[in-house]
């Protein structure tokens, strides 16, 4: 079994995380190893027949669960209902089909926002399920919780392989760069491309302190594969830079800036909100499976990514 | 209320026709049909039939007390299905019901699906405040997730959708199976076996923990007033008070009163107790309902075990 041949299918496969694993794949692919990339326009898979019919048609032996219905904030609070009930939908349709169709291994991927919202930090894997989520995307945050109570009664009731991954801040090309919707590293790059184009002032909101663990698409991807290959627990895995190498959002707007070459004027708006000074998330268990593991610098991932937004500007999600 | 229409899921179950009992007996309203549904009508597991019952029935509100249950050894073994069965059930039954216009569903939760690691006494809030005691994880956190449906359902489209969580029931129709069934309905049928055997009676444990019992019957109708008024979207606990706590000792001897066995008791204190105390705060029920009055422990008890001896054949065992 260990040298057979692997099909892996990856739902949600054109996505940001999706094209990082792409990447690596296509940098450094593997003899026993096929993938299948899928998207929306593959299959419906919030439709049981429909999951069906396109795991009957690629006989996966193993799948990388990415796709859901996400939204940035406005998004979630609108429709927390529906944010709930389509993603539950779509992992229980996914989980349920690889399980019958005999996928040994599924890892799925959860987010750091599902996690209390009263918490202690650190925050590592064990802490997932200690309280309510932010109010704000209830309904995001559980229906991703209930994957891993999933993962835990199919691996009993079926000696199945399903786990899950909790990146922190991923960003990386084939992001989601719109300003309303996107997450802060895409945000920031989007907006100094434009205060580049305009010759306006580029400014940061808040005062810059607030700290965060951001993950390159593409290192995610190698971790990602790495978990499919070696990673045996039920419980999830934390897939993030150490504390000591979260940024500050000055550092990262700097390093954005030098991105894109741009030399033109930085402000803070003191008045905006800072949000949360950290949450930092431990790394303690991935650095005790990969203690070796180099994550590419922080300042040439932000550089590859702007280089990417600007040469695919008139075809990135805006 | 006028003209309606109140669809009960898993109707013919313990509290299902405690529900009916009472409709019955006195709490039933002109002008309101009662629809007491049970598997025979339909899979709530699947969409289509759900559909169909809804769309045969025409439900204006719908107490919801359907599920896939099972004693603690039904739960060790598939968590996987009831997680799977009950999200599926409850997807459907709140679906369904929002797209024919019902606006008003209580459902049905229960204590054991509060966090494990907790302080007493437990209260509404506390629900989601930590991970569920590991042996039926699958059945408490698909029914946690109808809190979380219900908070979408109303929040986003202004139904009123709630739920409700009785401490232990007991009553008529319960499952008496002493393998599957709860304390009091094993405590129950085991007095009876050894009444016929003419034995004395073996309690497990010191008989010192204590617990909340309600009488299905009592239950019953608290879940009508919730149904007819109660607006809230949390959840709300129906429980006699802590100081109407039994101890299962004193729960024995009720039962051993009400069967008039006479033989004896022993109390095996080499098997566990369990947990002394596990106290349901029933605050809330009492700033609602402060002059409800609960059926008194001896009466309901008496009531069960003459239905119990009168309905061996039949009952669920």
């Amino acid at each position: 079994m260990m040298a057979s041949h692997k099909r892996i299918l990856v739902t949600g496969g054109t996505g940001l995380v999706g094209q990082g694993i792409r990447a690596v794949v296509e940098q450094d692919p593997r003899a026993d190893e096929e993938f299948v990339f899928l998207s929306s326009k593959d299959a419906d898979l919030t439709d049981r027949a429909s999951t069906k019919a396109v795991f009957e048609k690629h006989q996966p032996t193993h799948v990388i669960h990415l796709a859901a219905k996400v939204g940035g904030l406005y998004g979630n609070m609108k429709a927390n209902l529906q944010f709930f009930r389509i993603n539950t939908a779509i992992n229980d349709n996914v989980l349920s089909i690889a399980q019958e169709t005999g996928v040994r291994k599924v890892v799925s991927c959860l987010s750091t926002c599902i996690f209390p919202d009263k918490t202690t930090y650190p925050i590592d894997e064990s802490m997932i399920h200690n309280g309510p989520p932010h109010d704000s995307n209830y309904g995001y945050s559980y229906a991703k919780r209930m994957i891993d109570v999933m993962n835990k009664g199919f691996n009993q009731q079926h000696g199945t392989e399903f786990t899950a991954v909790v990146p922190t801040n991923v960003f990386g090309p084939h992001d989601n760069f719109n300003l309303e919707e996107g997450h802060v590293m895409p945000g920031l790059i989007h907006k100094v491309y434009k205060c580049k184009e305009n010759k306006t002032p580029f400014i940061v909101w808040g005062t810059g302190s607030a700290r965060r663990q951001f993950i390159y698409s593409k290192d995610l991807g190698r971790l990602f594969l790495w978990v499919l290959r070696e990673y045996k627990e039920t419980e999830p895995i934390i897939l993030s830079v150490s504390e000591e190498d979260e940024i500050s959002i000055k550092e990262a707007a700097e390093f954005v800036a030098k991105g894109f070459d741009f030399d033109g004027e930085f402000q803070y708006d003191r008045t905006r909100s800072d949000g949360q000074f950290k949450k930092t998330a431990s790394n303690a268990k991935l650095r005790k499976y990969l203690p070796d593991f180099q994550f590419t610098p922080m300042e040439q991932a932000i550089r590859e990514t702007c280089e990417w937004f600007t040469a695919n500007y008139s075809t990135a999600r805006i | 209320m006028e003209n309606s229409v109140v669809l009960v899921t898993g109707g013919s179950g313990l509290v299902g026709k405690a529900i009916k009992y009472v409709v019955e007996n006195g709490s039933g309203c002109k002008n309101e049909k009662w629809v007491f549904a049970s598997s025979k009508d339909g899979d709530l597991t699947d969409r289509a039939s759900t559909e169909a019952m809804f769309l045969k029935y025409k439900p204006t509100h719908v107490i919801h007390l359907a599920a896939k249950v099972g004693g603690l050894f039904g739960n060790l073994s598939a968590n996987l299905e009831f997680l799977r069965k009950n999200l599926e059930i409850n997807d459907n039954v709140l679906f369904m019901a929002h797209k024919t216009g019902v606006q008003h569903v209580v459902s049905c939760l229960s204590t054991c699906i509060f966090p494990d690691k907790t302080s007493y006494p437990i209260n509404e809030t506390m629900v989601h405040n930590g991970p569920p005691h590991d042996s039926n994880y699958g059945y408490s956190y698909a029914k946690r997730m109808i809190d979380i449906l219900n908070r979408g359902y109303n929040r986003e489209h202004g139904r009123n959708y709630t739920s409700i969580i009785p401490t232990n029931v007991f009553g008529p129709d319960d499952n008496f199976n002493v393998q599957e069934g709860h304390v009091l309905p094993g405590l129950i049928h085991k007095i009876y076996k050894a009444k016929e055997e003419g034995k004395p009676f073996t309690v497990w444990g010191t008989g010192k923990p204590r617990r909340q019992f309600i009488y299905s019957r009592d239950l019953a109708r608290l879940i009508i007033w919730v149904l007819r008024e109660y607006k809230e979207t949390e959840p709300i606990i129906l429980s006699v008070g802590e100081e109407d706590e039994v101890s299962i000792k004193e729960a024995a001897e009720q039962v051993a009163i009400a069967m008039e066995f006479k033989n004896g008791f022993i109390f095996d204190t080499e098997k566990s107790d369990g947990q002394y105390k596990k106290t349901a705060d029933n605050a809330k029920l009492r700033k609602y309902l402060p002059d409800f009055k609960f059926t008194p422990f001896p009466i309901a008890l008496k009531e069960t075990c003459d239905w119990f001896v009168e309905n061996y054949e039949t009952a669920r065992k």
